[in-house]
């Protein structure tokens, strides 16, 4: 999957995953701002984030590893309270992440 | 002496009916809840209809907090969950009622192949591309790996585990006693009705969620019941179709739904005064142990399960004074099922009225049971018989009163339900009026 024309920036991001997160756990979207926490205000649980990673793929057009969500959440907020910690924002950041990386700045490592 | 079971809450999502007044009605009205298949596209396939459950008239999301569950639920689990979600309501039982580790959830569920429209759709798509350009059958199992992952949300995989209605009827009703599945096919719902009374009387609960739940309208559902030569294909007909015990009959009506029940330990219904619909007072169940889906011609084990079902109950067959059969619509049940009630029975004048309510709800398969538990506890209560429907020529291999078309008034003081799966397995439910 190469998916250039599908590669999102900036604040359309945001929006973006903003919608993907009321998607995936059925919520209002403005009910999702960049600091609610997903697990803590929103209710998801850990299989909900294999469905938001599948679909930032979508947004992306770009397969993310399944291994790649855990491992930056372990990176980004050691030791953290993951119910409160993983935001909106940080779940843009991952998408942002993962969109350089589609787009040639990262290396596409498995 | 053990304390009675007592049913006190029933919920049924059905193809005549969502919530008990609905399904009530329809029972006594002798409407059939088949149709044309609307699930999917169904051209080309020998059998084109179905007893589905109304879309437009369910919303499962309804009956789900927080409502993103809804996604993780296949069709069937959202079936349990709403029945369960009625039968709870109808029970008033309320969550300070019952410590919630001794609230039990047995479920008949568990079909055939994938269990949603979605996950088929990824099978199939990739195991079609990975097959391209290649003359064999075999799968090139390292290309569909890669089309498979490329294009399935993960998410979908954990729907079709069997045990997962269950659990979600858990979560909804924070039911935290013992959980259980049975995947005994047709006999499924009537199974876990039978082992959810046994929780009570062993005592690990004092109340059950048991029931049944299927969804196999789906293309292999259909394909697969109709490759086995199990379904009627009087496609121009739907309503007319299930016909049990009709000479005409050609095979049963693929069907979906749910129903639950909330059993309950007497002196638990007792001390919250809790309305009563019927005494479960008993159930058996045995296996044919002799061919894969052929029933044992003498009928011996189906006999031996509705004996023990009645022993169980400290009862006699004069005693019974209703009987929802099996009655599939196929030849071999209806005329099996009609020698196993002979010989049960002893003499024909014995023999009280069997109905098959399938003639109207379709075969809802794992769901059967306990949907026809739901219509008999209900005619108990409301004192009716419910009819079979589409009887129009009779069989001389099943000549008992099956209730033709149309409901009779009748106080039936017990009423035994039956359930006969491919694989042998039969069993047996007693209710008596409480």
């Amino acid at each position: 999957m190469s998916g250039d024309s599908s590669v999102v920036e900036g604040r359309s991001l945001l929006e973006a995953v903003r919608g993907i997160v009321a998607d995936v756990l059925m919520v209002p979207r403005d009910s999702v701002h960049a600091d609610s926490a997903l697990v803590a205000d929103l209710g998801a649980e850990s299989i909900d984030f294999l469905d938001l990673t599948f679909r930032l793929e979508e947004i992306l057009g770009k397969k993310i590893p399944t291994a790649r969500w855990d491992a930056f959440v372990t990176e980004r907020l050691p030791g953290a309270d993951l119910s409160r910690a993983i935001t909106t924002a940080v779940v843009v950041e991952f998408a942002e992440r993962e969109r350089d990386r589609a787009a040639g700045t990262a290396p596409a490592s498995t | 002496m053990r304390e009675r079971v007592a049913i006190t809450g029933i919920g049924v999502v059905t193809p005549i009916g969502v919530g008990r007044a609905e399904f009530m009605a329809a029972l006594r009205e002798g409407r059939s809840g088949a149709g044309p298949i609307t699930a999917f596209d169904c051209e080309g396939f020998d059998t084109r209809i179905a007893a589905e459950v109304d879309d437009t008239h369910f919303d499962a999301g309804a009956y789900v907090e927080p409502r993103k569950m809804v996604k993780h639920m296949s069709r069937s689990a959202r079936f349990a969950v709403a029945a369960a979600a009625m039968a709870r309501r109808d029970s008033a039982l309320a969550s300070g009622d019952a410590d919630p580790y001794r609230i039990a959830v047995s479920l008949g569920a568990g079909g055939m192949g994938p269990v949603d429209l979605d996950l088929l759709a990824a099978q199939a798509t990739a195991a079609i591309i990975s097959a391209r350009g290649s003359d064999s059958d075999d799968l090139d199992v390292p290309a569909f790996a890669r089309v498979f992952r490329e294009r399935t949300n993960p998410i979908t995989m954990l729907r079709g585990l069997p045990n997962l209605a269950a659990a979600h009827v858990a979560i909804q009703q924070d039911a935290r006693g013992p959980n259980n599945t049975i995947t005994t096919a047709c006999s499924a719902g009537t199974q876990a009705i039978g082992e959810g009374m046994r929780a009570i009387q062993r005592g690990d609960a004092d109340v059950v969620l048991a029931g049944g739940t299927d969804a196999m309208i789906n293309p292999v559902g259909v394909l697969g019941f109709s490759m086995l030569g199990t379904l009627s294909r009087r496609n121009d007909q739907p309503a007319r179709a299930s016909r049990p015990f009709d000479v005409e009959r050609d095979g049963f009506v693929i069907g979906e739904g749910a129903a639950m029940l909330v059993l309950e330990r007497e002196s638990c219904a007792r001390a919250r005064g809790a309305r009563v619909f019927a005494e479960l007072a008993g159930y058996g169940c045995t296996c044919d142990a002799y061919r894969i889906t052929d029933e044992r011609p003498d009928a011996e084990a189906a006999v031996r399960a509705m004996q023990r079902c009645l022993e169980d109950a400290g009862l006699t067959p004069a005693d019974v004074a209703y009987i929802n059969a099996h009655g599939t619509g196929t030849q071999m049940n209806d005329a099996t099922e009609t020698r196993a009630v002979k010989a049960l029975f002893g003499r024909p004048d014995r023999i009280p009225p069997m109905s098959s309510t399938k003639s109207m709800i379709g075969h809802l398969l794992a769901a059967a049971g306990a949907v026809e538990l739901a219509a008999t506890v209900l005619a108990l209560y409301a004192g009716f018989l419910p009819p079979t429907i589409n009887y129009d020529s009779p069989d001389p291999a099943c000549d008992l009163d099956c209730v033709p078309n149309t409901a009779r008034a009748a106080r039936a003081d017990t009423a035994l339900s039956n359930s006969f799966g491919f694989g042998g397995q039969n069993a047996c439910l007693v209710i008596r009026r409480w």
